[in-house]
């Protein structure tokens, strides 16, 4: 068998071409980057600033500004006057700003109508979007308190037909109550999203665009099948002593130790350029990467065994990888499509390939938590590898 | 056990669907001979050298190469010839060496006598200098060159040529032609497709004309005018040349035929060259002037002419 030879030889020419090596390495390192940029990476939202303006005595706009911003740091509501709000808003200086209605108190102890306003920055849809929902929660606790107040000075005058002087310390009493529920809400649902460490856009398209390209590489290296045909290269290896199984051989070869070298440095480059943890088990990193070569390189080669030209072999392969991907969840968090898009998403390789390297980024699964997708993904090769070397052995 | 010949086709048949690209077609090689086939575009030439190389099984009819049957022992016979295709097939981002050393270990070269076979090739060919350039950066010829050495490596027993100077220039031609000479003087046979006729006879010392998948004539190149009586012509280019000097040589019993057109009169006969003195003092005593006078040997064209009724030149190009 001289298999070896041919595969060494189509590697070495892989390697030379400039092209090649923008489509394995730039390309989804570059793409991974601007998503990164786009969703803001590292930036997140961390911090919402805002400003609260109203009628009340400073203090008391103050504490409704403290309980707007419902005591999170990540919060940072300050007093000022209604014109100033407006102005900082107008400027873009600040997202938004909240103006609560003229004497808020006795609005609220009196349960009449009154309206918040809340002024947003178009600019900043998100943070604003973020206030005004601090701004319905804060009056919606309101409005909670101004009923209950009510209710209960009503009943209690009726029943228990109160003094004058009684009637003035209940209401004294509430007062105090409905500034304490400004400043914080005694109930509270407190916000706390599970294990929420950060979640790097990088991280999840990382190992996404790698796959990806891992496809669109191994159509390249699966198309030289043709382009040997198409270039008198493969008549010659045919009148050498050459049998085709040995071709067929040599060209699986050639394109699996090229998907090798691009995933595992594709794994390696998102490290150092991104921090990427790929999970503390580098056995289980590189059975996942060897694996995801082996699916791509065979897949991509019965692409070329169904195709009879290095052009169609392009066409029909990147119409097959857009596919995948799009459906597999190569191009969008698939964890957000409904549950019947999950299940036709199964039927894809990249999907499979994915689920195994998010379970060593996002849980640290180790080998035995991926083992799963490992059988799948050289399940498929398998059947890929069978049928495609049938195909071109009897051609 | 009296020693086969290096290519034997018998009656030899392919069948594309219903064009018959090769027509009960054959003849022999001899070891250490240059054997032509030679005919216009489409004779079958290309299709002949595929069956022998084993790329195309034959429709009916035997092929044999060092005695070994090309559909029973592919493999074998596979390895004892050297195939040039017409078409440079080599990998050009990859340098001279690299090409060979693949081309090389497709053959079975053994790895520990791969360096020193390709060096020696390499200089056989004039490109040792270029050893290490990409063959994307050579020129046509150079590429050309580096196709044959890629079918020599194994040191094959006979090694086919197809076409190997079609479209270059006349010094590459030569360089080529005079390598294929070299190549055979140290004991190569060799199999030798073109439709040039000049390279035919400069080249092989046997001849198979094709013409629409048939073996039309096969011979040396004596052989093959002999068979047609072919003649040899004497041209003169002279002034104050009259039709009646035509008609003079006519009537003379050693000349076949003669013609004048615009100066030039044009002298068929079987032994042109003795006749020489007699032509010259007989159209100076006539009065003209002669400028040149050349002799023609009979050539293959008018062999191709005499057996199709049409000229191999018409195909050119
Ligand atoms: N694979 C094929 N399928 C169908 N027809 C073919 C095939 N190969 C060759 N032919 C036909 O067989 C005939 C002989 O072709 P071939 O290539 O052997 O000619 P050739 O003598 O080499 O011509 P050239 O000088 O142009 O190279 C042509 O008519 C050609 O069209
Ligand atoms: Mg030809």
């Amino acid at each position: 068998m001289r298999a070896h030879y041919i595969g060494w030889k189509d590697l070495r020419i892989r390697l030379r071409d400039r092209n090649t090596l923008v489509l394995m390495l730039l390309l989804p390192v570059a793409l991974t980057a601007i998503i990164g940029f786009a969703f803001g990476g590292d930036s997140g939202i961390s911090t919402v600033e805002f400003l609260v303006a109203g009628t009340e005595e400073d203090d008391l706009i103050s504490q409704a500004a403290a309980g707007l911003g419902s005591g999170s740091e990540m919060f940072q509501a300050e007093p000022a006057t209604e014109s100033a709000a407006r102005e900082a808003v107008a400027a873009g200086e600040k997202p938004a700003a909240v103006i609560l209605p003229e004497d808020l108190t006795e609005t609220v102890i009196e349960g009449r109508r009154a309206e918040v306003v809340v002024l947003s920055d178009p600019a900043s849809r998100i943070k604003s979007g973020i206030v005004r929902e601090l701004a319905e929660r804060f009056v919606a606790r309101l409005n909670a308190g101004s009923i209950l107040s009510r209710g209960v000075f009503e009943t209690l005058a009726e029943e228990r037909g109160l003094s004058e002087a009684e009637q003035r310390r209940l209401g004294g009493f509430l007062f105090g109550w409905a500034r304490d529920a400004l400043e914080e809400p005694r109930l509270t649902v407190e916000q706390r999203q599970a294990e929420r460490q950060e979640i790097d856009v990088r991280a999840y398209f990382a190992p996404s665009f790698a796959v990806m390209f891992l496809l669109f590489t191994m159509l390249t290296s699966a198309k030289t099948i043709h382009e040997e045909r198409e270039a008198g290269t493969y008549s010659r290896l045919m009148t050498a002593p050459v049998a085709r199984t040995t071709f067929v051989g040599g060209k699986l070869l050639g394109s699996y130790l090229l998907a090798s070298i691009q995933i595992l440095l594709l794994v390696l480059l998102s490290s150092l350029l991104f921090g990427i943890r790929w999970g503390s088990s580098p056995i289980a990193v590189v059975a996942m990467s060897l694996a995801t070569a082996a699916g791509a390189s065979s897949l991509a080669l019965l692409i070329a065994s169904l195709t009879r030209t290095s052009r169609q072999t392009d066409n029909v392969g990147t119409a097959f990888v857009l596919i995948m991907s799009l459906l597999g969840g190569s191009m969008w968090p698939i964890e957000q499509a409904p549950e019947g898009f999950r299940s036709a998403a199964r039927f894809t390789f990249n999907y499979w390939a994915h689920s195994g390297f998010k379970e060593l980024v996002f849980n640290d699964a180790g080998l035995a938590g991926i083992w799963q997708e490992l059988v799948v993904i050289l399940g498929m090769s398998a059947v890929a590898f069978v049928l495609a070397a049938t195909l071109l052995v009897r051609r | 056990m009296a020693r086969e010949p290096v290519i034997l086709v018998r009656d030899l048949v392919k069948r594309f669907d219903s064009m018959t690209a090769v027509d009960h077609v054959s003849f022999e090689v001899e070891r250490g001979e240059i054997f032509g086939l030679l005919g216009p575009n489409g004779a079958g030439k290309t299709t002949t050298i595929s069956v022998l190389s084993c790329l195309t099984p034959p429709t009916s009819g035997e092929a044999r190469v060092c005695g070994m049957d090309v559909t029973k022992d592919s493999l074998g016979a596979r390895s004892r010839i050297g195939v040039v295709p017409q078409e440079v097939a080599l990998y050009p981002s990859l340098s001279a060496r690299e090409n060979l050393a693949f081309w090389g270990r497709m053959y079975g070269v053994p790895e520990r006598e791969l360096r020193e076979r390709i060096d020696g090739i390499l200089e056989t060919v004039q490109l040792a200098s270029r050893a290490s350039d990409r063959i994307d950066t050579f020129s046509g010829g150079m590429k050309r060159r580096v196709n044959i050495a890629a079918g020599l490596l194994h040191r094959p027993d006979v090694l086919f040529l197809d076409e190997p100077t079609v479209g270059i220039d006349p010094q590459t031609r030569r360089n080529i032609l005079e390598l294929v000479l070299s190549l055979n003087a140290d004991g190569l046979t060799v199999l030798y497709t073109t439709h040039y006729l000049e390279e035919a006879e400069f080249l092989c010392q046997r001849i198979g004309i094709m013409d629409e998948g048939r073996m039309i004539a096969v011979g040396t190149r004596r052989e093959l005018t002999e068979s047609i009586g072919a003649t040899q012509v004497i041209r003169v280019v002279a002034d104050g040349l009259d039709a009646d000097a035509a008609t003079w040589f006519k009537d003379s019993p050693d000349i076949d035929e003669a013609s004048v057109i615009e100066g030039k009169i044009s002298i068929h006969a079987r032994v042109g060259a003795n006749l020489l003195p007699t032509v010259v003092s007989r159209l100076s005593s006539s009065g003209a002037s002669i400028h040149s006078v050349e002799v023609d040997d009979p050539n293959l064209e008018s062999v191709f002419l005499h057996l199709t009724g049409k000229s191999l030149r018409e195909n050119d190009q």
